[in-house]
């Protein structure tokens, strides 16, 4: 079959197993609420454009340009109770709809990082993205004098993974050449740092503690719709990026000079994939904390099952990942004590990583 | 005579600090078979990795089909030269015809896919080194032999006038050399130039029109291969007591290799 058929075929299955989590999890929590019930409630909150009005008619003085001016409306308006609306549309939507878009964004770039470094245990976080995201949000959150510009926790952490993305990267990179193995390493190296100094200003942090090792933890509650517009715009911007190179990092695979006889601008290449990523990481992380394994696991259970050439496992791998943060976040809040939504996927996904290093998927590190 | 395929004009690269070519010149016309021969470390990889430009030259330039490879990008040199590498990694499990389809990468453009032109080259290629039955397996569950096939395959579909070989028949039993280089030897009959580094000399003075002897990085002997492969020329590249027969057979050069303390009176 077609590339191009498949690559369509496994993302409408998979959107539509993500509308079914988004709707089902929409349900799920302290009041119950029935799928049908919560679908009635999206569908009353979509709304399309009807026609376009020209408004600001020449009216006293100046001559005023006429503005063209969209009108929407909702095509739905099915009866429901308004405490079922205000629950999933203020509380519940906004948190749903963040895990989705981390985990597809945690997804995505961990498919891209297994495929770029050739090596399976490969995450998002290989080039410290993580980690300097951790020590932003933690220096910020322990001496908050210490960030000027206003920057907020989620900017703090973005700024610190963007840091440590950069800093890794100029490290390995000699004479416009970046060979992986380095970039491997100094991200080790970096991320090994990069501890020292979050566990530092933990032993400092004192009152703080428990809202840094909250945020080590990876959470995606207190979730608003500003957190979600923001990453809601940027990540499919970055995923389109990925997207058109899924060819060239299918390619790479061959190992880089046969992938420069294919026809690759090798490093051009490598440095666009590396800086979308991690910028993909970032967005995901400043959002959501260190949600370890989404961006490990997923790639490889969609791998296993669609096969490895990118132009289908990237999208369908994104689209996974989403699904994955929405049902694993949905377990960690519905508990009678919210746990913290890393724990759920690490608990989960550790068992698989175990199952991995013991199957024939690992033949080379 | 026309234009040669390609032309490579004093050639030296080097390698950390170490001259690995130096000063090599060579030409290659349409449908040519060279056949690049040499000791272990003689700059037979090295070479071919500067004519694909892989790797920059210190001096020289190398020339394909009018082009100046420094000066085109990875891209149009996909177009131009097609590289079977001795050896390659493909530790996920794409099926052949997804490898082979590989080399119209230079082919598509960025948001393009496969079109008939494409899918014909691949079905060609896979049709022509006897992979068409093979064609939905996974690449990591072949033979070698297999996966050398495909490698060829993978060129052939890059449909380039260059073809360059890195040890192509190295890691084979004798059966799978001989389809190989018959396999080149048939593509260079339609027009293809190929460069082939080949560590068997015999099977090089059987196939190759011309061969170039290699030793240090600079040309030993070049030419038909009766003048190339001679006891002198070979002593002094190999430092190894050899003697040359004609191999009646293939009616071609045949050289056997002879220990320290033999000489052709012992045999």
């Amino acid at each position: 079959m077609d590339v191009r058929q498949r690559a369509v075929g496994w993302s409408l299955w998979l959107a539509a197993a993500l509308g079914v989590s988004i709707t089902v999890s929409a349900g799920i929590g302290p009041v119950s609420i029935h799928p049908l019930a919560v679908l009635k409630v999206l569908l009353n909150a979509v709304s399309v454009p009807t026609g376009i009005e020209l408004t600001g008619s020449s009216v006293g003085n100046a001559l005023q340009l006429p503005a063209p001016e969209l009108q929407w409306q909702s095509p739905f308006s099915y009866s429901v109770r308004s405490t079922h609306q205000t629950i999933v549309m203020r509380v519940r939507l906004p948190r749903i709809l963040l895990a989705g878009v981390v985990g597809f964004a945690l997804a995505a770039a961990g498919t891209v990082m297994q495929g770029f470094f050739r090596n399976p245990m490969a995450d998002p976080s290989i080039i410290g993205v993580s980690s300097g995201a951790a020590a932003g949000a933690v220096a910020f959150l322990v001496v908050p004098v210490a960030i000027p510009f206003g920057l907020g926790l989620q900017g703090a952490a973005f700024v610190g993974a963007l840091l440590a993305a950069f800093g890794v990267y100029a490290i390995a990179t000699e004479g416009g050449r970046t060979p992986i193995a380095t970039l491997l390493l100094a991200g080790v190296a970096i991320q090994a740092f990069l501890g020292a100094v979050i566990a530092y200003l933990q032993l400092h942090s004192g009152d703080g503690l428990r809202q840094v090792v909250h945020w080590l933890m990876g959470h995606l509650g207190n979730a608003g719709w500003d957190d979600v517009t923001v990453t809601l715009l940027l990540v499919p911007l970055l995923f389109g990026i990925l997207l058109a190179y899924a060819r060239d990092l299918n390619v790479l695979l061959l190992g880089e000079e046969a992938a420069h006889g294919l026809g690759v601008e090798v490093e051009r290449t490598k440095r666009i994939l590396l800086s979308v990523s991690a910028v993909l990481t970032a967005a995901a992380v400043a959002v959501s904390g260190v949600i370890g394994f989404v961006g490990l696991i997923v790639p490889h259970m969609v791998r296993l099952v669609v096969g490895p050439d990118h132009r289908v496992l990237l999208p369908a791998a994104a689209l996974a990942g989403a699904s994955f943060l929405v049902l694993t976040d949905t377990i960690a809040r519905a508990g009678a004590t919210e746990i913290p939504v890393g724990i759920v996927t690490a608990a989960l996904g550790a068992p698989f990583f175990l199952y991995l290093l013991r199957s024939r998927e690992v033949h080379e590190l | 005579m026309s234009d040669p395929v390609l032309s490579v004009d004093e050639l030296s690269v080097d390698l950390g600090r170490t001259e690995i070519i130096s000063n090599v010149s060579l030409t290659a016309a349409a449908g040519e078979l060279v056949g690049l021969v040499g000791p272990n470390g003689a700059g037979k990889t090295t070479f071919l990795r500067a004519i694909q430009g892989g790797l920059q030259p210190t001096t020289g330039t190398v020339t394909v089909d009018g082009h100046d490879i420094a000066e085109l990008s990875a891209r149009e040199t996909g177009r131009l030269v097609a590289t079977v590498p001795q050896e390659t990694r493909l530790s996920f499990s794409f099926s052949v015809e997804d490898a082979v389809a590989m080399g119209r990468n230079p082919h598509i453009g960025r948001f393009g896919t496969a079109d008939a032109e494409d899918r014909t080259a691949v079905s060609q290629a896979l049709d022509d080194t006897s992979l068409s039955a093979l064609a939905d397996r996974p690449v990591t569950e072949l033979s070698g032999g297999e996966r050398q096939r495909v490698l060829l395959a993978r060129a052939f579909a890059q449909d380039t006038p260059l073809l360059l070989l890195d040890e192509p028949t190295s890691n084979l039993d004798i059966n799978h050399a001989i389809n190989t280089l018959d396999l080149v030897r048939s593509v260079a009959d339609e027009g293809t130039t190929a460069v082939a580094a080949i560590h068997d000399l015999n099977l090089a003075a059987r196939y190759c029109d011309r061969l170039v002897l290699l030793a240090e990085g600079s040309i030993l002997a070049a030419g038909v291969p009766e003048t190339v492969l001679t006891s002198e020329t070979l002593e002094s590249a190999f430092d190894a007591h050899t003697v040359v027969s004609n191999d009646p057979t293939t009616d071609s050069p045949r050289v056997t290799a002879l220990s320290e303390h033999q000489s052709v009176d012992d045999i």
